[in-house]
């Protein structure tokens, strides 16, 4: 492990982590609220302490990087980002600790959208803004994360899309990382352009549109208003986040293949295929079950329906309706939702599709072993056969998530939290989605939660958005020797 | 006419006494002196032993007058090149090349095109196939063919000494089955061929040939009491390049098939490679695995591993187990007269198969498709009738046929008539006939324009 080089490389991402927070300076700077300062601040700490890392080991080069490389630069550059994130949020003097904004920051990063902050409107419109806009970054962050490095890495069966990546420089990390990404992040902004445009034919205001796209997109869920999504009460606008929702729960670099001028794309792809078919399942499921219950019209249930269950599969996390007021299967099936998640190379977080799909088609390649006992046979998606050590690492993922959820359940229980508050706010958490149920509901957030059960949620949000591995494999101490 | 074959293997061996048999002047080229040795003690053919490849030695067989070059080695790769080096020694030669791998299946008529211009690509395991499925379909037949494109299909079944029709003589047929009634071409009896006339009887054991369209086959095979098997669940043993191609075509059929593959990285490929079929790792002869698979619920057992006396052995278990019918792959075509004495009706045989698509080519008129009738006591040929050709525009009672010679069936336009001693070919028809193997010389000049004899 070539330290040095990932210090240098994590100086550069502080540094252009700084240079971003000119966006919200401009913001802050237009609207003339009391954002100017603490963002120049933080600014400035971020910049200088980029230049200072990239100065103090300029003479690291290295023509490529290796697989425990990338984990380290991955889990500490999330980190950092998350810690410098809060800056703006705690020199603003809106949260009471430095634990409530990295809270909020690390959300942000995460994707999350899980909040700590009361009366949002009341914040001022730069900081607001950084908050929708680290979402976005950390969006962009996933897509590569997800698409062109993870892959690489060979982390959680994530091998299996080494191949389908749209790629010029196929099989080097580093040639290959710079124009994916750059591939990948323009159609992530296309998208994000389109969003904003259908948003202002709205009711929204261009600074909202701009907003709430940066959250949409990156499926983070933060809202500039106290009542999300609720606020605006239209169905165009329910609408329309619903669909980019939705695609943003999609695989990005099947976005691409569309743009590209094959929108078969999406049919051919298994997962995508399995993707769509389950979203329409539980939004028939959800929307007949609170259709009489809570709404009298079909419209109406399936209006909310949709957009609730859309909102936690891709783990975005908006509110239009309160779900705990829900009848229980519809409250079932959005708890399930949130360890399903959206699909791989997408910004959505959970388990993926790809996963679940994969464990349910080996159980049942286990058990027709059972039935016959001589039979050979392969888990197959799209018609190839996936290799066992793919299904071996898919397995451990989904055991290592199980089991994370359970011990993260314990420990938040144990700082005082109830029963179906922590296990939904560890799973909300480590599924990047952002409300749960009780305390932390949709109509509520995460102020109460104590200041020792920020942090483990914080730990929580960082592992399931770096899948997990990326983080956990800094604590094995096989990791450190050299 | 010259030919030249390249490999003295099976195919190439039988081939070569076809033609032989029918006087054409044969040359077989291949490396191993053994092989060719067998050829030159029991045929009238010229032998070389070499590479097929080699141009001194294509030279040497005379490649530049020859009209037909077969290239029927073992190896694909073999063939083609035999073909390439042909096609540039003497272009005006046709050639035609045994490939039997899958991954040339796209690529038969490009070759055709280009070089090495190979005028016909045969692949006799597709033809397997498709005469495998037609077995399973037809439980009680022992031969299947189809001709006229799969619109007439020729059947043989074993008459059973309680069917009705044993002992009936042919001229009572009409009165007794109507109209819908099957043409029968042949009786096989004791290894006679006979081409029935009116008095003649159909007699418990005879295996009957008979031809019929094919929407009356299932209606025909009743009236042998051989019913259409209500095909659901296949076993296949043996997942070599047949037992693959199969279960691919019974996949799309939705069959439900399993293959026993006794080799674990074969079975690893075949999992890959198929989608329902369900793989299974072991030994086709283990009882134990044959009755923890379900074989007595089995509708069809297809035998095809590399070895024929195992294939035989499990098809002769696997009916013993209770699956309902057995098919087994057999090559060496001296095994074929005690199939039916072991109780093994229905069989296959790849490299038949492979000399009934090279005749088809080699025959001269206008030939569309050629079947070997057991073994290869006789030949169902379908022709187009020339213009000019000897059997043309004349009733069929004035035409003089050689003894144990045939028309079965005439298809004019889209019609298929089952003619009669007044009917009249007409130009472009298409005519099936059933020949022993003596006849068959004689009928291939009459289907051949009459210039060229003159």
């Amino acid at each position: 492990m070539r330290w040095r080089y990932v210090l240098k490389i994590v100086g550069i991402l502080t540094f252009a982590l700084g240079l971003t927070m000119i966006f919200p300076l401009l913001c802050g700077i237009y609207y003339k609220d009391q954002s100017v300062q603490p963002i120049l601040q933080s600014m400035g700490i971020s910049i200088s302490l980029g230049l200072f890392l990239t100065y103090m080991f300029r003479g690291h080069q290295a023509s490529y990087i290796s697989q425990r490389e990338g984990m380290a630069i991955v889990a500490f550059g999330w980190t950092v980002a998350g810690l410098l994130g809060a800056l703006p949020f705690f020199f603003g003097g809106i949260f009471p600790t430095f634990a409530d904004a990295c809270f909020e920051s690390v959300s942000g990063f995460t994707t999350t959208g899980a909040s700590v902050l009361t009366d949002i409107e009341s914040a001022p419109k730069g900081i607001l803004f950084w908050r929708s806009f680290i979402q976005w970054l950390g969006g962009m962050g996933i897509i590569v994360l997800s698409l062109a490095i993870l892959p690489f890495l060979g982390v959680g069966g994530m091998q299996l899309y080494k191949a389908e990546v749209p790629s010029p420089v196929p099989d080097k990390l580093k040639p290959r990382l710079s124009e994916t990404a750059m591939l990948l992040w323009k159609v992530y902004a296309l998208i994000s352009m389109a969003e904003v445009v259908l948003l202002m034919l709205g009711s929204m205001t261009f600074y909202e549109a701009l907003c709430h796209t940066f959250t949409t997109m990156p499926t983070g869920g933060f809202s500039t208003k106290n009542t999300s999504v609720a606020y605006y009460d239209s169905v165009y606008i329910d609408t329309i986040i619903t669909i980019f929702m939705f695609l943003s729960g999609i695989n990005f670099s099947l976005h691409y293949q569309a743009l590209k001028g094959r929108p078969l794309a999406f049919w051919k792809d298994p997962e995508c295929r399995f993707f769509v078919f389950i979203v329409f399942v539980l939004t028939i499921m959800v929307s007949a079950n609170i259709y009489g219950s809570n709404y009298d019209s079909m419209g109406e249930s399936l209006r909310y329906g949709a957009f609730q269950v859309v909102s936690i599969v891709t783990t975005t996390g908006y509110a239009t309706a309160d779900y705990l007021l829900w009848p229980g299967m519809s409250q079932v099936i959005i708890f399930l939702c949130m360890f399903l998640g959206a699909s791989a190379g997408s910004t959505g977080g959970g388990m993926k599709c790809i996963r679940v799909m994969l464990c349910f088609k080996y159980i049942y390649r286990e058990l027709f072993a059972l039935i016959h006992p001589r039979s050979v046979s392969h888990v197959k998606i799209g018609g190839k056969a996936v290799p066992d050590d793919v299904l071996k690492s898919v397995i451990g993922f989904l055991a290592l998530y199980v089991c994370l959820f359970a011990i993260c359940s314990i420990l938040l229980a144990a700082t005082g939290v109830d029963f179906v508050t922590s296990i939904s706010a560890v799973a909300s958490s480590i599924g990047n989605i952002g409300p749960g149920f009780g305390m932390v509901g949709p109509v509520s957030n995460y102020a109460a939660i104590p200041y020792l059960g920020k942090w483990i949620l914080i730990w929580c949000m960082l592992l399931g958005r770096l899948e997990i591995y990326t983080v956990i494999i800094l604590l094995v101490p096989e990791f450190w020797r050299k | 006419m010259k030919i030249i074959i390249i490999g003295a293997g099976e195919v190439g061996f039988h081939i070569a006494s076809r033609l032989a048999f029918e006087n054409k002047d044969v040359v077989v080229i291949d490396k191993n002196a053994a092989a060719v040795k067998r050829i030159s003690d029991t045929i009238d053919a010229k032998v070389i032993v070499g590479s097929g490849s080699s141009p001194v030695i294509l030279e040497e067989a005379g490649i530049k007058e020859t009209e037909i070059l077969l290239a029927v080695t073992d190896s694909d790769e073999d063939n083609l090149v035999a073909c390439l080096i042909a096609d540039i020694m003497s272009p005006a030669t046709r050639k035609l090349a045994r490939v039997r791998n899958a991954d040339y299946d796209q690529y038969h008529e490009i070759f055709k095109d280009k070089a090495p211009h190979i005028d016909t690509i045969i692949n006799p395991e597709i033809e397997v196939v498709k005469t495998i499925y037609s077995l399973m379909k037809a439980p009680g037949a022992v031969d299947v063919g189809e001709l006229a494109d799969g619109r007439v299909k020729f059947i043989g079944v074993k008459l059973d000494s309680d069917s009705r029709l044993s002992g009936v003589r042919m001229s009572h047929l009409p009165e007794l089955l109507g109209d819908s009634r099957p043409l029968i071409a042949g009786l096989l009896r004791e290894d006679e061929l006979i081409v029935p006339r009116g008095n003649d009887r159909m007699q418990a054991g005879d295996l009957v040939y008979f031809i019929c369209e094919r929407k009356k086959l299932s209606d025909s095979l009743e009236i042998f009491e051989k019913p259409q098997a209500n095909l659901k669940r296949v076993l296949i043993i043996g997942g070599g390049r047949i037992g693959l191609r199969l279960a691919e075509f019974l996949e799309e059929k939705s069959i439900y098939t399993k293959i026993i593959e006794i080799n674990q990285e074969r079975c690893h490929e075949l999992s890959e490679l198929m989608n329902k079929t369900v793989i299974l790792n072991g030994d086709g002869s283990d009882q134990g695995l044959l009755i923890e698979e379900n074989i007595k619920d089995m509708d069809v057992v297809v035998t095809l591993t590399g070895d024929e006396e195992i294939n035989i052995l499990v098809s002769l278990l696997s009916k013993s187990l209770g699956a309902k019918n057995a098919i087994t792959k057999i090559n060496k075509f001296s095994y074929f007269p005690v199939m039916s004495a072991i109780g093994i009706d229905q069989v296959v045989s790849p490299r038949l198969s492979a000399i009934d698509t090279i005749l088809q080519h080699i025959r001269r008129g206008k030939v569309l498709s050629a079947i070997s009738v057991s073994g290869e006591l006789a030949e169902v040929i379908e022709a187009e009738a020339l213009e000019t050709s000897d059997i043309v525009g004349k009733p069929l009672k004035k035409i003089s046929f050689p003894k144990g010679a045939l028309v079965i069936a005439i298809i004019h336009e889209e019609v298929i008539i089952i003619p009669t001693g007044d009917d009249v070919i007409e130009p472009n028809d298409r005519v099936i006939i059933f020949a022993i193997r003596e006849a068959v010389p004689k009928i291939e000049k009459m289907l051949t324009v009459k210039l060229e004899f003159f």
